[in-house]
């Protein structure tokens, strides 16, 4: 005898829902993977992007640091030659680190102690945050605020109470600007103010000493080319003259791109002669007239041409030591390495800010992407959801419950999520890579965060198949929801 | 169990058969587009244990709302089912689920078979669902299979099969977790006269055999050889309800009176 007694029907095992959805998706393989390809275009989108912003970030700033060590010889010419105006050296003492030679070099001109030259940094930088407030401006608002003022005569402005009313009185009406500064801490930074200039200064004029001093042994050579002899004496009579010049580390540096200036000068002077003018019409198939210096740069870069290029130098009479073809070669490289610094830094403006280098157009541009492709697979799902109604509803003729069916679909989704998201980062993962490499060539190659790419790949799957889910949830819902009765119905 | 003898004496038999299915007072109404729609307008059956019950009526006579209402599927409007007298309206979702997967096996006129399982894997579905370990349920669908003939056929998916065998395996299906009550909805109406007559073989063998209660809804006048008692439905009423032995059964048509 057969008694009926009821109880909670269990939960299949995840290993079985597993395997029937599995089963299920091989069976309907293609329409499965039309949805998947979905998938793949939305991450693969989401991670090329995402990408190209790590790399052009990284790229960014170690473009930024390359120019900065390229460029030391620049500063310290100017450096050596003119002490600098007031709001350089606010601006330059805002920005330096406590602990930079520019810091203690600084405080040695103006003859301070520790805490006082603390104090005068952080003025420094107030003074600065109010400049980058009214440069970041436009020129209407500026305008209306402060006039026409510019530098150090924006404080010597707001100083005087109806400017600072005007200025108050703009502000308030303005809403898109925030000045997030008080205005008391304002009131105390325009009331330093004389304190400071008069400490900026005396900064001068110990600078425009020291200056003298160094003019004293120049002996009508310019600066350059004693800085190229910054190891020896000339290093000497710099640290004497008060400036902190580093013998170990600024010195070489310093006097290493000086020599490598001078070079430069030299060669572009010698391509004016005509045995050398003619060596690289002759390489150019072209007249001599119509030779300019890029040509010259271009050929230099061979090695062969280089030494014909010395010896037509030396036939021209010009000087020629200190030059081999290695050298010539090397700079015409260094030349080349340069322009690509300076097409990298044009290229790496736009990199964003925050934790992904997205910028806000980006990131709104990518939200609307992951949109579109959440509908997608919302309506891929409610058809296969439509398609299935007989399978469903036999599934639940036979036991199954609403939760398994809910929980079939939206597995279903996650494996075509996890499918699509690892097909589609690395994607574009690769083109985004690809792109970047084209753009900035293959010696930025040690400036790509492999690491970060990584965890954004993780992050574009993870992305992609938590998508996929939200996504299924409004049809498996639908589809658990269905009656079982449906099954009795001839199709 | 309740044994099928010959209908001689039966309302006195009737007593003293445990009662399956009830239903007290069934009605079920649907409001489509503003329209009252009543598909069953008061029906009271008591179906017995062991017993072999067809179903007959012209289409939209409310033999499926019938069938959907004694097999869990779909709730009354006003009435109540009750199954082995536990009344269907009172049970959970889960509950519902373990009596449909337990108590009742459907076996439906499109056969639906799971299209992308193979056939052993379609008998044992409802077994895992159960809760049967892997193992035995491969072992009792093999056995199950073997019932009905299929047992060298486990492996094929239902587009490899033909109508018959489909069925034959949705038989088996329905079978898995020893079902008290067995819903046919037109088994044999998409089948040719010799396989509908295997299938109806199969049935009339395990309503003998293994004492499985059979409501069928069918058009199949062979049906009435085997089953124990005919029931017509028309405009959702109970027309009339006879015995085997009350009806003769000619070749080329049916006559009650």
């Amino acid at each position: 005898m057969k008694s009926i007694n009821i109880a909670d029907q269990p939960w299949l095992s995840m290993r079985r829902t597993i395997s029937i959805t599995v089963d299920g998706i091989r069976y309907r393989l293609f329409r499965a993977s039309v949805t998947v390809a979905v998938i793949v275009v939305a991450v693969a989108f989401l991670m090329n992007i995402l990408a190209e912003s790590l790399i052009k970030r990284s790229v960014a700033s170690n473009t930024r640091e390359r120019i900065d060590t390229s460029r030391v010889i620049y500063n310290w010419s100017a450096k050596l030659s003119s002490p600098g105006s007031q709001e350089s050296i606010i601006i330059e003492v805002a920005n330096c680190s406590p602990d930079s030679d520019l810091y203690r070099e600084t405080q040695r001109f103006a003859a301070m102690n520790d805490d006082d030259m603390a104090a005068f940094q952080t003025h420094a930088q107030k003074i600065v945050f109010v400049f980058d407030f009214f440069n970041s401006l436009d020129y209407a608002k500026r305008r209306a605020m402060i006039h026409t003022a510019s530098g150090l005569e924006i404080l010597n402005r707001l100083r005087t109470p109806e400017n600072m009313e005007q200025f108050k009185l703009a502000l308030s009406r303005i809403r898109s600007v925030h000045f997030d500064m008080s205005f008391d801490e304002l009131d105390a930074v325009l009331a330093k103010g004389p304190e400071i200039r008069k400490q900026v200064k005396t900064i001068i004029t110990a600078r425009r000493n020291a200056i003298a001093v160094i003019n004293k042994t120049l002996k009508g050579k310019t600066i350059l080319e004693k800085l190229a002899t910054a190891n020896g004496p000339f290093g000497d009579t710099i640290r004497q003259a008060g400036f902190i010049f580093d013998a170990d580390q600024t010195a070489p540096l310093v006097a290493d791109q000086a020599q490598r200036l001078l070079d430069i000068l030299a060669l572009e002077e010698s391509m004016e002669e005509r045995p050398t003018r003619q060596l690289i019409a002759q390489q150019a198939n072209i007249l001599p007239a119509d030779v300019n210096v890029m040509m010259m740069w271009k050929y230099l870069d061979g090695k062969r041409f280089a030494t014909r290029y010395l010896e037509k130098m030396q036939e021209g009479g010009l000087k020629t030591e200190g030059l081999t073809p290695d050298r010539l070669v090397d700079l015409a490289q260094g030349r080349k390495e340069n322009a690509a610094l300076l097409r990298a830094e044009r290229l790496t403006l736009d990199a964003g800010k925050g934790v992904l280098g997205l910028g806000e157009r980006l990131g709104w541009l990518l939200f609307v992407s992951m949109l579109v492709c959440g509908i997608g697979i919302t309506n891929a799902m409610m058809m296969a959801v439509t398609e299935r109604f007989n399978e469903i509803a036999t599934l639940k003729c036979l036991g199954a419950l609403d939760g398994f069916i809910m929980i079939m679909f939206v597995l279903e989704s996650c494996f075509m999520g996890i499918v699509g998201g690892v097909i589609g980062s690395i994607l574009g993962g690769v083109i985004g890579l690809g792109r970047m490499l084209a753009a900035f060539g293959v010696n930025f190659l040690g400036a790509i965060p492999i690491g970060d790419i990584l965890v954004g790949m993780l992050m574009s799957v993870l992305l992609g198949t938590i998508l996929a889910a939200v996504a299924a949830v409004l049809p498996s819902f639908k589809a658990a929801r269905l009656a079982p009765m449906k099954a009795m119905r001839v199709e | 169990m309740a044994e099928t003898t010959p209908q001689s004496d039966a309302a006195q038999k009737n007593a003293d058969r445990r009662i399956i299915i009830r239903t007290v007072g069934l009605k079920k109404s649907y409001l489509m587009k503003g329209v009252l729609t009543e598909a069953l307008r008061g029906m009271d059956i008591e179906i017995f244990q062991g017993e072999f019950i067809s179903v007959m009526g012209p289409s939209g006579s409310g033999k499926s709302t019938f069938f959907n209402m004694i097999g869990a599927l779909d709730s009354p409007s006003v009435g109540r089912v009750f199954i082995d007298e536990v009344d269907v309206a009172q049970l959970t979702a889960e509950e519902l689920a373990y009596l449909r997967c337990h108590k009742i096996g459907y076996i439906f006129q499109s056969y639906n078979l799971i299209k992308y399982m193979t056939a052993l894997e379609n008998v044992t579905t409802p077994m895992a669902f159960g809760g049967v370990m892997p193992d035995e349920a491969r072992s009792r669908g093999m056995g199950l299979l073997d019932l009905v003939g299929l047992k060298d056929r486990w492996h094929h998916r239902p587009i490899e099969m033909s109508g018959g065998q489909q069925q034959r395996v949705a038989i088996a299906r329905s079978l898995s977790n020893n079902p008290s009550v067995l819903l046919c909805d037109e088994p044999t109406a998409n089948l040719d006269l010799h396989t509908g007559q295997e299938i109806l073989e199969i049935l009339q063998r395990l309503n003998k055999e293994k004492g499985v209660t059979i409501i069928c809804a069918t058009h199949d006048h062979r049906m009435m050889n085997i089953c124990d008692r005919l029931m017509w439905i028309r405009d959702g009423k109970i027309d009339r309800i006879a015995d085997r032995g009350d009806v003769h059964i000619e070749v080329g048509g049916i006559d009650g009176h």
